[in-house]
């Protein structure tokens, strides 16, 4: 469905703080024909150059809020905020130094619960040009 | 031309996903689009294009409003897929879905729509949903509820199951049995395919399937349909093996060769009078401008003589099948279907 959309190419860069970078960023959309609770998530997994990207690293913004990844999958976050259909929920990895300016290859592996279908899992993998 | 029948047609806004999610229609775009197919109706799913969903503002319910009155369409039906799945460990419990489904009936009653299409736990068969969906038990509580705000529960009754299948009258004999008949059954054009789709016939060759054998299913599913023949696939099977089906034609073959045809048009001509709502769902629309595995003529003979009364939506589910191999252009196939639908109506 939207499997190879679900990352996108736009506003791939590193995330800066007082002149120096401070980590990355990485925009999605959903897997889904649909919006979900963002704690529909089942799982965000973020491989860059090969490498896996530690979860508790990753905050996600959407709808003008953010939210670190690990607290999304805790039973009883909020089941009113939505991933909205068609946006772009934007991850952000903390780290220091950010990512080296240019191409690099991007795996990300999305998976969502939903009400009659078994929790889809969407791998998508891109060369990205990060800003 | 004079219609005899009172059946409306709409559009479910569903069908022009991929213009909403690639950002080409915003909401009210996809209202546009479907006032321009003809339809005098439209449904909605709150979660796809309501942005603010699930609070729905005054300000929004205005500029709702002013679309319905701008394009002269009338919302009918808005969609509650009963999520329950919130968390990894634990689901929604049976009062925090009911609560939560009472969202939806409000927000239906402040958009006008006097329907809700409502997952119940055996819209597609029982023991397929992995989670146990609004039941009879939720939708007995919910019942005041849409009585208090007029809208009524629209249980889809989807492939494989049927309008006529009994796992669906619990709902009917509580709502009878309160006196509170809010709820009633669905048809979805699901339960009438006849064969295998070219939509579906094109995208699992794209992903490795063999066109030659997929499409001999899909040739001796028509063949056995226009002979009024039960099509069964151990008849054919002999020579599918023959072709050397690999992995993906197999997995598809399994999913693409229970039926063994078309529900009855009888019986959805004898419950038509006693339906709230129906979907007229397609993939694709031939060089005739017929559907390609569904008879839209019978389909609507029988609604006609059985004396439906109300909505028929279009859900154009084509997209999700096509657009692994390009855009597909929504707002076209949906003027098609209403044309279809409209002569449908008029013969």
């Amino acid at each position: 469905m939207y499997d190879e959309h679900v990352l996108t190419d736009e506003g791939c860069r590193n995330v800066w703080k007082n002149g120096k970078k401070v980590g990355y960023c990485v925009n999605l959309k959903i897997n889904y024909y649909r919006g979900l609770p963002i704690c529909c998530i089942d799982q965000i997994s973020l491989e860059v150059d090969g490498e896996k990207v530690d979860p508790s690293s990753m905050i996600l913004q959407h709808n003008g809020k953010e939210y670190p990844y690990l607290e999304i999958l805790k039973d009883d976050f909020p089941t009113d905020v939505y991933w909205l259909f068609g946006e772009k929920l934007r991850v952000v990895v903390k780290r220091e130094g950010g990512i080296d300016q240019g191409r690099h290859h991007v795996k990300v592996t999305l998976g969502t619960r939903r009400s009659y279908t078994p929790t889809m899992i969407s791998v998508c993998e891109k060369e990205l040009t990060f800003a | 031309m004079k219609m005899d029948y009172d059946i409306k047609l709409g559009v479910s806004l569903y069908s022009y996903q991929d213009n909403y999610y690639f950002h080409k229609h915003d909401l009210e775009g996809c209202i546009a689009a479907a006032a321009g197919s003809g339809a005098t109706g439209i449904e909605v799913m709150p979660e796809a294009m309501i942005p603010e969903w699930p609070y729905i503002s005054d300000s929004f319910v205005d500029k709702w409003n002013g679309w319905i009155e701008r394009y002269g369409v009338e919302p009918v039906c808005l969609d509650h897929f009963s999520d329950r799945a919130m968390w990894k460990n634990k689901q929604l419990s049976d009062d925090q879905l009911f609560e939560r489904s009472v969202w939806y009936i409000k927000a239906a009653n402040k958009l006008g729509c006097s329907l809700i299409r409502l997952l119940h736990n055996e819209h597609i068969g029982v023991g397929i949903s992995p989670y146990r969906l609004t039941d009879v038990k939720i939708a007995e509580r919910l019942l005041p509820i849409c009585a208090e705000y007029g809208v009524t529960m629209a249980l889809e009754c989807h492939a494989p199951t049927t309008i006529d299948d009994p796992i669906h009258e619990p709902y009917l004999e509580v709502a009878e049995k309160l006196g509170l008949p809010f709820v009633g059954l669905m048809a979805d054009f699901s339960s009438y395919e006849y064969c295998i789709s070219r939509a579906d016939v094109g995208q699992v060759v794209r992903k490795g399937g063999t066109e030659k054998i997929i499409n001999f299913i899909r040739e001796s599913q028509r063949e056995a349909y226009y002979k009024g023949q039960p099509f069964v696939y151990e008849e054919i099977k002999d020579r599918v093996e023959k072709m050397k089906p690999n992995e993906i034609d197999r997995e598809f073959i399994e999913f693409h060769t229970k039926s063994t045809g078309p529900a009855s048009y009888k019986v959805l001509k004898d419950y038509s009078s006693k339906l709230v709502y129906i979907h007229a769902k397609f993939y694709d629309i031939d060089e005739n401008g017929q559907v390609d595995n569904m008879d839209y003529p019978k389909i609507f003979q029988a609604l006609k003589e059985g004396g439906y009364k109300g909505y028929i939506c279009s859900e154009f589910e084509g997209n999700r099948r096509m657009n692994d191999a390009g855009w597909v252009d929504e707002i076209d196939y949906i003027r098609k279907h209403q044309k279809l639908m409209r002569k449908c109506l008029e013969d």
